[in-house]
């Protein structure tokens, strides 16, 4: 099936909870006034007082209420604030679940930590499902994590499923709820600043992180039009590459972001100059600044367009970033202003000079930057007026290279291929996905593949878990870094791309059984676009035994403890 | 002092994960980041960060201040001898 009609996409809906309001119209205000949601804890149970946080002014109580969900009902922090903006972009697309009922509806939520407080008892892919039940709504669901750009990477594959006349409606965003976990985590990386952020500033000192959740309603244009829908705007490019370069740190010359703006221009047709703001990744972190800002200048030389991060508005929200970044500049581009980068104050060679107050200005193509852990650097072209995607030829692909491992013993053999000073930070499943991925490469005789699509219905539990404990048994104080920093689902992509080189598209799926459907079908969908012509898709997932004990209560068996499964999926010539 | 070295050594090992390594392969004089020493990285600067605050009760402000120190084994124990709180 190529691209449908040589159809557009149109956002016909959007809805936003975050540090700066509940909702659409709280959250242009503050935009507007540039009054930063930012300040202390309230909300969180943390000691650390000393780190500024932008949360969600709703407590979960209130969140509950506000959604008729019961008390009693175990439900996530992350998943309330997720149906809580759902909602919303229903209601603002005028769609009532009642209306969904019978239609093709596909929901791509990007989540991460997932209400992480308790792994035990939430998967990322298990939010999704909540978040769809609080909703009403009865339809197929997938769950992207790559971190910080998980929920860009959401709304980029919905855009590709809807191309590719694989669903009608879909709702894309991402939601994450600020957590001990990862609170504590970036702590121990030594990334947060102590005052409120200042991405770009001479004087910036890290992030501060934030919480919140957005989504997207996407339509075919010719369906939305037949449906009477209010177009907001529409998408009109995208790109996902990875930057190969480092688990946690950017490229110095920022390659991944570099391709990642230059894949989403060209698919729009857009010359550089012809993009009227950048909503920058810009999380005030030393590092990301410098090299976003040396692909922004890569990007668009002498024509730099206005830029600013909102993230001293509304805190990181990770994994939700993307989403409601995107919002934020449908905002935007609605009411014809530009967000300041709220906190800035001093220039530095090394970074660009961003927006500083808020700024009237007609948009017609809007650039949204979203990167994340493992070098998943993603951006997103929003535009006013609909421009088709080209039409893709169909391709066929052949399955090649398939291997699996299922004991622990096999992970020995993994020596053949890499040192002991490379492996000597793998946790299981890490040595499990590159054994059987190294072996599927050599097994189809290529060098390195296009893209690399990891399914993992638990992510890194052993990592995680052993944070967890680490919280439980000391309280909030050494939590180890490199742990924190291979706790994300997408550690495995990332790392494999770093290993192997491998700058193409790059995801990972978590969505309990399905995850390696999504996978595959992801794989296939890449061929079929011409974006890749070798893909390298594994199932790595692995069961630590205190893990288990919890799976076995709940009904859930696991025929293994360690399960890993590689493919290559090539375009057949 | 030797016997701070020691510890530190077999420390290092330990939260670095450097199991092909023993305390003598370890020169307490060499470098421990970039070539012509032990090989490590920024990650496990903060991982030495971690060590030097649960097991010493030493607090450092941040990953600059760790340089400075982490130059040697033998540096960081001395360091650690006049700055331990336990």
């Amino acid at each position: 099936m190529g691209n449908k009609d040589g159809a557009s996409i149109a956002i016909t809906g959007s809805g936003i909870v975050c540090a700066l309001g509940t909702d659409k119209e709280s959250v242009q205000k503050s935009l507007l006034e540039n009054r930063t949601g930012i300040g202390e804890l309230r909300y969180l149970k943390s000691q650390h007082k000393e780190l500024p946080v932008g949360e969600v002014k709703m407590s979960d109580a209130e969140l509950r209420h506000a959604l008729a969900v019961a008390a009693e009902e175990e439900v996530s922090r992350t998943a309330l604030l997720g149906a809580y903006a759902l909602r919303q972009a229903l209601e603002d697309a005028r769609l009532s679940p009642q209306s969904l009922k019978g239609r093709r509806v596909t929901l791509i939520s990007g989540t991460t930590v997932g209400g992480t407080e308790a792994t035990e008892q939430y998967s990322c892919g298990n939010n999704t499902q909540a978040i769809a039940r609080m909703v009403g709504i009865d339809c197929e669901l997938s769950t992207i994590s790559t971190a910080c750009s998980s929920a860009l990477n959401a709304i980029i594959l919905g855009t590709r499923m809807l191309l590719c006349g694989e669903t009608d409606i879909v709702l894309a965003g991402g939601t994450e709820a600020l957590s001990l976990f990862h609170l504590n985590g970036f702590n121990s990386l030594m990334i947060l600043d102590h005052d409120v952020c200042r991405p770009f500033d001479a004087t910036r000192q890290g992030l501060n992180l934030g919480e919140g959740a957005a989504y997207l309603v996407l339509q075919r244009t010719p369906d939305a039009h037949l449906q009477g829908s209010n177009i907001q705007a529409y998408i009109t490019g995208w790109g996902n590459r990875c930057d190969a370069f480092h688990q946690t740190a950017t490229s110095e010359n920022g390659k991944g972001a570099f391709m990642a703006m230059t894949e989403a221009l060209q698919m729009a047709h857009l010359r550089p100059e012809e993009i009227d703001y950048v909503n920058a990744h810009g999380t005030g972190t030393p590092d990301n600044d410098t090299s976003e800002s040396t692909a922004l200048r890569r990007v668009f030389t002498e024509n730099m367009p206005p830029v600013s991060s909102t993230k001293s508005l509304t805190g990181h929200t990770t994994s939700a970033s993307g989403s409601i970044e995107a919002v934020i500049c449908l905002i935007a581009m609605q009411s014809r202003f530009i967000p300041a980068n709220y906190g800035w104050s001093t220039g530095t060679p090394d970074c660009i000079t961003p927006v500083s107050k808020t700024t009237q200005k007609e948009l017609h193509h809007v650039l949204c930057n979203s990167f994340g852990f493992g070098g998943n650097d993603s951006s997103l072209v929003i535009s006013d007026k609909e421009s088709p995607f080209d039409d893709v030829p169909q391709k066929d692909y052949i399955l090649t290279g398939e291997n699996e491992i299922t004991q622990e013993e096999e992970l020995k053999e993994l020596r053949e291929y890499i040192s002991p000073m490379e492996s000597r930070r793998m946790c299981k499943v890490m040595k499990a996905a590159f054994l059987t991925s190294l072996r599927a490469i050599q097994k189809a005789g290529i060098s390195k593949p296009d893209a690399i699509i990891v399914a993992t219905q638990y992510g890194m539990l052993e990592n995680g878990g052993k944070i967890l404990n680490t919280i439980h048994e000391q309280g909030e104080e050494g939590i180890s870094p490199t742990l924190f920093m291979q706790s994300t689902h997408n550690t495995l992509a990332g790392a494999l791309a770093i290993h192997l080189g491998c700058h193409g598209y790059n995801i990972t799926y978590s969505q309990g059984k399905e995850s390696l459907q999504w996978a595959l079908r992801d794989a296939q969908r890449l061929i079929r676009e011409g974006k890749a012509s070798s893909v390298l898709v594994g199932l790595h997932n692995h069961v630590p035994p205190t893990f288990k004990v919890v799976l076995d209560q709940q009904g859930i068996t696991e025929q293994y403890e360690i399960y890993s499964k590689s493919i290559i999926i090539k375009s057949a010539l | 002092m030797e016997e701070l070295i020691l510890e530190l050594k077999e420390q290092i090992i330990e939260v670095l994960n450097l199991e092909e390594l023993t305390p003598e392969d370890i020169d307490p004089k060499a470098p421990l980041f970039g070539a012509g020493g032990l090989g490590l990285d920024s990650i496990d600067a903060l991982e030495l960060i971690v060590l030097l605050e649960k097991r010493y009760g030493i607090r450092l402000a941040s990953a600059a201040e760790g340089k400075s120190i982490f130059t040697s084994v033998e540096n960081i124990a001395q360091y650690v001898s006049q700055n331990r709180k336990k």
